[in-house]
């Protein structure tokens, strides 16, 4: 044997050595995979969460007839919380504004910053619609108190107040403030803060255990090599492990 | 006939076998947890620290008072060989995030040397924790942190008489930790492998301590230090992108696949008029086929099934399909055949029960795979109140599910362009779980079964109002 393919082969065994990551192959994984205890329940718990969360309420209220699975909330609240929500993501915050004080008067009094973006899409709104004199004294009468009390809500104020700046709002470097990704920003921050004040975490679990199975692929593939899953919408199995 | 590929028995699936069995299997599972009193998982099981033990320790400095709780240095130190040291009766457990215990010192002697740290079994009972190799010691006379040598690092303040000092294994940052009164002095990388001992150590004379092994409320927040660990690996996780809309195309199959079909028309419904519209990212189009297969028929059965009509199910499926309904001794037929009996027992018609026994349910005894949930369902008579036996969870309505589950499966495995009979069992998001379940705990064996596992049950429990 040539002294190449003898080196070629040393190397071989070296680059082995050095990975030295444990090879769990396709057999054996799924055999593992075929060990792990799932239960049905905690699915349709998840899944109910998921409904519940996002504010699919007729879904979640199917969702209970079809599988039995009991909502995490009342469902009744969603039905207030998504209209809350609709209300800012179609612009009329005055409204939206009154039916988070219906639904608790403590979620505004208690979460200033919330307060101040919600007057905040007021006044953009206001600008939106071109009631130029209308969001001026908004502005005066409302929102500078606050920005008094706090520099950063004098600076949102600041930019928000510039869009009256410019005639060609499209060409208007705080033009984003007219986006609608604005009106969902502030709408999901409502979101957020009337799901925390029912006790409810603000985000369904779903997304996350998604974000934990890329974690856990990634840290285990430090020490081993097994199949994964690289796409978690089709939830495949790689081929090759 | 259809080739085999050989696989072991786990994947019995992918050769021709009843898929139903898998279904049977479940059942038989939950027969085991109910007599178990199921609690998740191994994790609790693992047994902690108790008390000090007696018998593995510097015998002749140290005198334990009966409670094995508190331990006092009754002689005079003279050198660096006469330490009292004492360890606990168990190793410090594993399988968790944290593991912490407290000591109060009581006195502190003489000279103050108390100490506090961790040891491993083979640990030289006359030295200080930290003085040799494989152990890890806060002292306290001069606040230094010892490890596996004579000389020590500058790491917290001092402590004598009347403070509580506490240590803990950090598994997820495999970090040792250290209080006082109540608050992190400071943490260390933990070096040390393998199992080990809490231990601790007195070592002039009249010193005095006293240890708590969470019989006691501890003077550090442990469960919002836990909680504050947890968020902090949360933190990294939720930096992870994802496909956008991957919950909701995951959602949407799991409704498709079991057949919730009212459920998934309004979140369809519900998904268009959101704003903005949810583009659920289209799987490779063959695979929703798999799952739109005789969704209506398959959501017909489930209803029929969670409302106990079993002899309605019964028909439409020798109606719809034969195929599958014809072999009365397949496990579906069993399981249907075991619901209708527990309808009747639920309804009270005891006797008609026994005529349904007799005639259906007969023929599985003394079939392996059949024979103890027959044997359960057939119980079901001999109890007044049959709903609140070890047995009632057969009338409850996971019960139902499990059977609604199994039509389900058989009716998707009659799909001629079902690829894969294991996609009749598992939806997408069982499969996801699945594997994040298993990456975790491979993980964990792979560091020594050190830290926490994976737990849906945990993560759903998250967050709940208690």
């Amino acid at each position: 044997m040539s002294l190449f393919w003898v080196v070629v082969r040393q190397l071989a065994e070296i680059e082995a050595m050095a990975a030295s990551k444990k090879v769990i192959p396709r057999e054996e994984w799924e055999r593992k995979l075929n060990n792990v205890k799932i239960r049905k329940e905690d699915m349709n718990k998840l899944v109910m969460n998921f409904l519940v969360t996002e504010g699919f309420v007729e879904a979640a209220e199917k969702f209970r007839k079809e599988s039995g699975t009991e909502p995490d909330i009342d469902l009744a609240t969603i039905t207030d919380r998504m209209a809350v929500k609709k209300a800012v993501q179609s612009g009329n915050v005055e409204d939206a504004i009154e039916k988070v004080n219906d639904l608790n008067p403590e979620i505004l009094d208690t979460n200033p910053q919330l307060f101040f973006h919600l007057q905040q899409q007021r006044l953009i709104e206001l600008i939106r619609n071109g009631k130029v004199e209308e969001a001026l004294e908004f502005a005066q009468e409302e929102l500078a108190p606050r920005g008094e009390e706090n520099q950063g809500f004098l600076e949102e104020l600041e930019r928000t107040v510039a869009l009256l700046a410019f005639e060609d709002i499209s060409n208007c470097p705080v033009g984003e403030l007219l986006d609608i990704s604005q009106r969902l920003k502030t709408a999901s921050e409502v979101n957020a803060a009337i799901l925390t004040s029912q006790s409810h975490e603000k985000d369904p679990k779903l997304p996350s255990l998604l974000k934990m199975l890329i974690w856990a692929q990634n840290q285990l593939g430090e020490k081993a090599s097994y199949p994964r899953i690289n796409d978690i919408t089709t939830a495949a199995l790689e081929d090759s492990a | 006939m259809k080739e085999t590929n050989g696989k072991n028995s786990v994947e019995k699936l992918d050769q021709e076998q009843d898929l139903g069995l898998y279904f049977l299997e479940l059942c038989r599972r939950k027969v085991k947890e109910e007599l178990e009193d199921y609690g998740g998982d191994d994790d609790e099981k693992e047994e902690s620290p108790t008390e000090l033990n007696t018998l593995n320790s510097s015998g002749g400095f140290v005198v334990v008072a009966t409670d094995k709780l508190s331990v006092k240095y009754v002689s005079v130190n003279l050198h660096g060989h006469d330490v009292g040291v004492i360890q606990a009766n168990k190793v410090a457990p594993m399988k968790r995030l944290v593991y912490y215990f407290e000591i109060t010192v009581k006195d502190a002697g003489v000279k103050g040397q108390v100490s506090i740290g961790f040891t491993s079994e083979n640990f030289k009972m006359r030295r200080q924790p930290g003085w040799e190799a494989n152990s890890c010691g806060y002292h306290g006379d001069d606040g230094l942190l010892y490890r596996g040598q004579a000389k020590g690092e500058t790491f917290g303040p001092t402590y004598t008489t009347g403070d509580i000092v506490g240590a803990g294994i950090n598994y997820a940052a495999q970090e040792f930790f250290f209080t006082k009164n109540g608050r992190v002095v400071g943490t260390v990388y933990k070096d040390m492998k393998g199992p080990l001992f809490p231990t601790v150590a007195v070592h002039s004379q009249n010193e005095e301590v006293h240890v708590n092994f969470g019989q006691k409320p501890y003077a550090f927040d442990l469960k919002e230090f836990e909680a504050h660990e947890r968020m902090k690996q949360q933190v990294k996780i939720e930096d992870i992108p994802v496909v956008p809309n991957a919950s909701y195309g995951i959602v949407r199959s799991y409704l498709l696949h079991y057949g919730y079909e009212d459920t998934l028309d309004s979140f369809d419904l519900a998904s268009k008029s959101t704003v903005p519209p949810i583009n659920i990212v289209e799987d490779n189009g063959i695979d929703d086929q798999e799952t739109t297969y005789a969704l209506n028929h398959r959501k017909t059965l489930r209803q029929l099934i969670r409302n106990g009509e079993i002899d309605v199910a019964f028909g439409k499926l020798r109606e719809w399909y034969p195929q599958i309904a014809e072999d009365n001794t397949s496990a579906m037929c069993f399981l249907l055949h075991c619901q209708k009996f527990i309808e009747l027992v639920r309804a009270g018609a005891l006797e008609e029960a026994v005529k349904y026994g007799r005639k259906e349910l007969s023929r599985f005894f003394g079939l392996p795979v059949f024979e103890d949930l027959v044997q359960e369902c057939v119980a079901l008579l001999a109890y007044e109140r049959p709903l609140e036996s070890a047995i009632g969870y057969l009338l409850k309505d996971s019960q139902r599910e499990i059977v609604a589950d199994t039509v389900n499966a058989m009716i998707l495995s009659t799909n001629p362009n079902m690829k894969e009979a294991k996609n009749c069992l598992h939806s997408h998001l069982e499969r996801l779980l699945r594997q994040l379940t298993a990456c975790c705990s491979e993980r964990r064996s792979l560091s020594g079964n050190q830290g926490e596992t994976f737990q849906l049950q945990r993560v759903l429990s998250i967050g709940k109002r208690s």
